[in-house]
């Protein structure tokens, strides 16, 4: 075998055995037979009876995909993606997902596989999402992200987006759990957001081998492994037919809390929010609800210092000080600091880069600009 | 046989230049009729019936005879009613309806105007086109309907004779009055005449989209604004062709002439001092952008010729249209070319382009809901193509503050304040282009970018953290090199600074907040 020869992930064997798209139980079967994916190879090659339960288009699949060219070309993704995998049997295996029907058998991830452990909440919605809805969705990830609480979501446009970016906004770790390999971002926009993802200490999952392509019947799927990692799922934004329904199944199923956002109900985009909210899901507004309602309001999860907002520049000279305690209330627009501050337009336009680049203050869309921290902390955001 | 024959002179206009038109006349003895050659269009071919009740109706005769008029060069195509006058008078000349006076050389006087039929003259496209080319071919004498005067008036050592009715001709042309000449109006004269409207003292608060206006003319940079519906694009680009230079003698005879040609200058006026601004609204043609129709006529890019083209609702243009911009954008000049006819036309000119952020107009804005999904909005904002936005150098956001908002009470600054302080920062860019041919930092290409517009130590990192951190752009990263030579013209200085860079970042905001 020439590729064990060379430099190995180790993982070569899990992408072979996750390539047939065998249910998950038939694949825990075998491995709670033979240990490892390695084994239930052997056992294949040797005809060993316990493998009869493998169905005959999977057992095609794996003795096809059982060639030095396939495993080469999967060993190389693994490798140059730096794609780990474990198994229902591993020890890093969340016990949390063993509670729900057919749990996953063989997961692939890249970052850190300790975000499990902590205290998770999954948050979903539209990818065609409003922007009422987006920004709902940043806030209330980054305000549970404050409080220690990671945030679980699809790697989606739209909501997924917004959950992920507020989570990793508030100084927690966030998973995405995608449905296809981890070599591929989809959509493809969103490689900024996984390396942020990364870069953050966070973790990326799937179900799927590196070189699965994200087939439509993936995504509902996946769905269950979101609301399976959580303590409770957080609808933003759902339309009466949607894949955000398949997570409110899930979740039921697997006897998890459903907090639904209320959002605007003459709204279409939130037409499915109020159909759950009718049927008896908790309604809430701010993630303090969320916190009282599941008991974690005196006991948050472990708070990570956020980098970004400890490694500040002090702001230095007399202009930036204006600056800064014109937006000291909150956001304003151009020509408010300008006249609170008392700055001409010229210096105004150059101290608002200044504070740009050192990071105290960011632009908004229609030329507002607001302090970087006192991003809506208590709520308070006036525009909702 | 019994053959009559006169000559006069008069002139045509091709693209943007006048040449002399031999006007010959030739009567003989035949079926009486009247026949115009030399590829007449419409226009001119009905000019035998005006010139025939313009000649009964100021008194004179239309004899029984066979005439012939020849429009020569022949192979140039004539178009427009302004043959008329030369037309009538030789008509007159050959049947001795008139018989000049000898002191008057009929043939060295250049003639053109409109007839009515009662004989009086009208004022016609292309005067001031004509008008020189008469002083280049020679011709000193010109007479000219009376309300094309003005126009033709700024032009040096000329004879311009102004008449109302072609009675007026017939009598000088016998030498049994005179015409009153058109004084001379000089250059300068015009110019204090100038009344900038509007002012930008009219407008409240909006003190960062001034600045960046007044950035803007000081570079000669083209400019897009975002706002929200009714928050005062459109006023501010208004303001400003007050704040730009004013048009140079050269500047003023190239835009007049444009609008000459195509008809464009009201009756009366001179020579245009004042800078044009052309807003052509969002469903314009191509060809009426570019130039085109039959006769290649002008667009509004070359109407808008050492002026400004305002293009509102920009995403509203079609992509055909916006994309037609770009050679103008870039070259200055634009090649109209028809089955008929082809036509070179100048057309440099500052863009100003305005849009709303999004579909409904109320994306980022702090008073009203948007109701776009980002699909939508993306979808809007990618009707802007790169290579036209390549061209943009400042992008700004411009947001409705209500005036209440806006406690201090200083008095806005006058035009004329902004543009002294446009005007020296343009003088510091002709010297220091003097010799390579551009005039204004905009114009700059990237190896210029580099010679004259290197920022000192403390400006280059800032703005490579800006790059980092902000997410410029490298096509962004040119033009704030550029934007921010402008903003330390504008404060005197040699030296690009940190303080001018980061306010040159400003001016990408669209690059951080729509187009990523």
């Amino acid at each position: 075998m020439s590729i064990l020869a060379t430099e190995s992930s180790g993982f070569v064997f899990h992408a072979w055995l996750a390539s047939a798209a065998l249910p998950p139980g038939i694949i825990s079967r075998l491995l709670e037979e033979y240990g490892t994916p390695e084994n239930v190879r052997k056992a294949i090659q040797s005809g060993h009876n316990r493998t009869d339960s493998i169905p005959a288009a999977g057992l095609k699949t794996l003795k096809q995909n059982d060639v030095d060219e396939w495993l080469e070309k999967e060993e190389q993704l693994l490798l140059q993606n730096g794609i780990k995998a474990f198994t229902i049997k591993d020890h890093e295996y969340p016990a949390t997902l063993l509670q729900m029907e057919e749990p996953p058998a063989i997961l692939f991830y890249q970052g850190n596989p300790q975000c499990m452990n902590q205290k998770n909440l999954a948050m979903v919605g539209s990818r065609a999402a409003s922007y009422a809805g987006q920004k709902a969705a940043g806030k209330i990830a980054r305000n549970l992200s404050r409080k220690g609480i990671g945030i679980i979501s699809g790697m989606a446009g739209g909501i997924d987006t917004a959950s992920h970016a507020g989570c990793i906004e508030g100084g927690s770790r966030t998973i995405a759990v995608t449905g296809c390999g981890l070599d591929i971002v989809y959509p493809s926009s969103n490689i900024r957001l996984r390396d942020r993802i990364l870069e953050n200490d966070g973790l990326l999952l799937s179900e799927y081998a590196p070189g699965e392509k994200p087939v439509g019947w993936h995504f509902p799927f996946r769905n269950r492994i979101i609301t399976g990692l959580a303590r409770a799922l957080i609808v933003i934004e759902a339309k009466i037919r949607s894949g955000t329904m398949t997570s409110v199944q899930h979740a039921l199923s697997q006897g998890k809390d459903v907090f639904v956002y209320p959002g605007d109900p003459t709204s279409l985009y939130f037409e499915g929010n109020h159909r759950l909210l009718r049927e008896g899901a908790i309604y809430f507004t701010t993630a303090e609800d969320i916190l009282e309602d599941l008991g974690w309001l005196d006991n948050p999860g472990i708070i990570r210092q956020n980098s970004d907002c400890s490694d500040r520049t002090q702001a230095s000279t007399p202009e930036e000080k204006a600056v800064l305690s014109a937006l000291e209330p909150g956001k304003l627009g151009f020509e408010q600091i300008a006249d609170r501050s008392g700055l001409s337009p010229a210096a105004l336009m150059s101290t608002l880069t200044m504070l740009q680049i050192k990071g105290m203050i960011e632009a908004l869309p229609g030329k507002q600009y607001q302090l970087k921290d006192k991003d809506n902390q208590h709520d308070s955001d006036p525009e909702e | 046989m019994d053959m009559i024959m006169a000559k006069t002179l008069s002139f045509g206009v091709n693209g943007v230049n006048g040449y002399p038109v031999h006007v010959e006349v030739f009567g003989i003895n035949g079926i009486p009729g009247v026949e115009i050659i030399g590829l007449p269009d419409a226009s001119v071919r009905e000019s035998r019936d005006r010139v025939n009740a313009a000649i009964i109706n100021s008194g004179k005769q239309m004899p029984p005879r066979r005439i012939t008029i020849n429009l020569a060069p022949a192979d140039m195509k004539k178009e427009g009613p302004s043959f008329d006058l030369p037309i009538a008078v030789g008509v007159l000349i050959a049947n001795r309806e008139i018989i000049p006076d000898p002191a008057v050389q009929t043939e060295k006087i250049a003639m053109f105007g409109e007839l009515s039929l009662d004989g009086h003259v009208q004022p016609i496209a292309g005067a001031l086109p004509m008008v020189i080319s008469a002083k280049e071919n020679g011709i000193r004498d010109v007479i000219l309907p009376e309300k094309n005067a003005k126009e033709a008036a700024c032009i040096e050592g000329m004879n311009i004779m102004p008449v109302s009715h072609l009675r007026q001709v017939i009598a000088f042309l016998e030498g049994s009055d005179t015409i009153e000449k058109q004084e001379q109006i000089t250059f300068d004269s015009l110019k204090s005449e100038i009344i900038v409207a509007p002012d930008m003292a009219q407008i409240k608060g909006q003190g960062g989209a001034k600045r960046a206006l007044e950035v803007a003319a000081a570079g000669g940079h083209n400019m897009i604004m975002i706002g929200v519906p009714g928050s005062g694009k459109t006023m501010l680009a208004r303001c400003l062709p007050g704040i730009l230079p004013p048009l140079s003698f050269e500047e003023a005879l190239e835009t007049t002439r444009i609008h000459s040609i195509s008809g464009k200058l009201p009756p009366n006026s001179g020579l245009m001092v004042m800078r044009p601004f052309c807003a052509p609204h969002h469903n314009a043609s191509v060809a009426s952008l570019i130039g085109g129709g039959q006769d290649a006529k002008p667009g509004e890019v070359s109407l808008a010729h050492n002026g400004v083209l305002f293009l509102d609702e920009l995403p509203e243009f079609s992509r055909g249209a916006l994309e037609a911009l770009r050679q103008p954008l870039e070259d200055g000049t634009v090649n109209v070319a028809r089955v008929k006819k082809q036509a070179q036309y100048q057309s440099s000119f500052m863009l100003i382009a305005a849009m709303n952020p999004c579909p409904c107009g109320f994306y980022g804005s702090a008073r009203k809901v948007c109701r776009c999904t980002p699909q939508e909005i993306r979808r809007y904002l990618d009707r802007i193509s790169g290579p036209l936005l390549d061209r943009i150098d400042l992008q700004i956001e411009v947001d409705a503050v209500p005036v209440q908002e806006i406690n201090s009470s200083a008095p806005a600054e006058p035009s004329a304040a902004v543009a002294a302080r446009v005007n020296a920062a343009r003088t510091i860019q002709l010297e220091r282009y003097r010799g390579t041919g551009k005039h204004c930092n905009a114009q700059l290409n990237n190896e210029e970018v580099k010679q004259y517009c290197s920022p000192d130590a403390e400006g280059l990192r800032l703005l490579n953290a800006a790059m980092d951190t902000l997410h410029l752009s490298m096509r962004g990263y040119q033009r704030i090199l550029k934007v921010a030579r402008t903003i330390a013209d504008l404060d005197y200085t040699d030296l690009i600074g940190s303080a001018h860079i980061a306010e040159a970042i400003q001016y990408r905001e669209l690059d951080q907040k729509y187009w990523r």
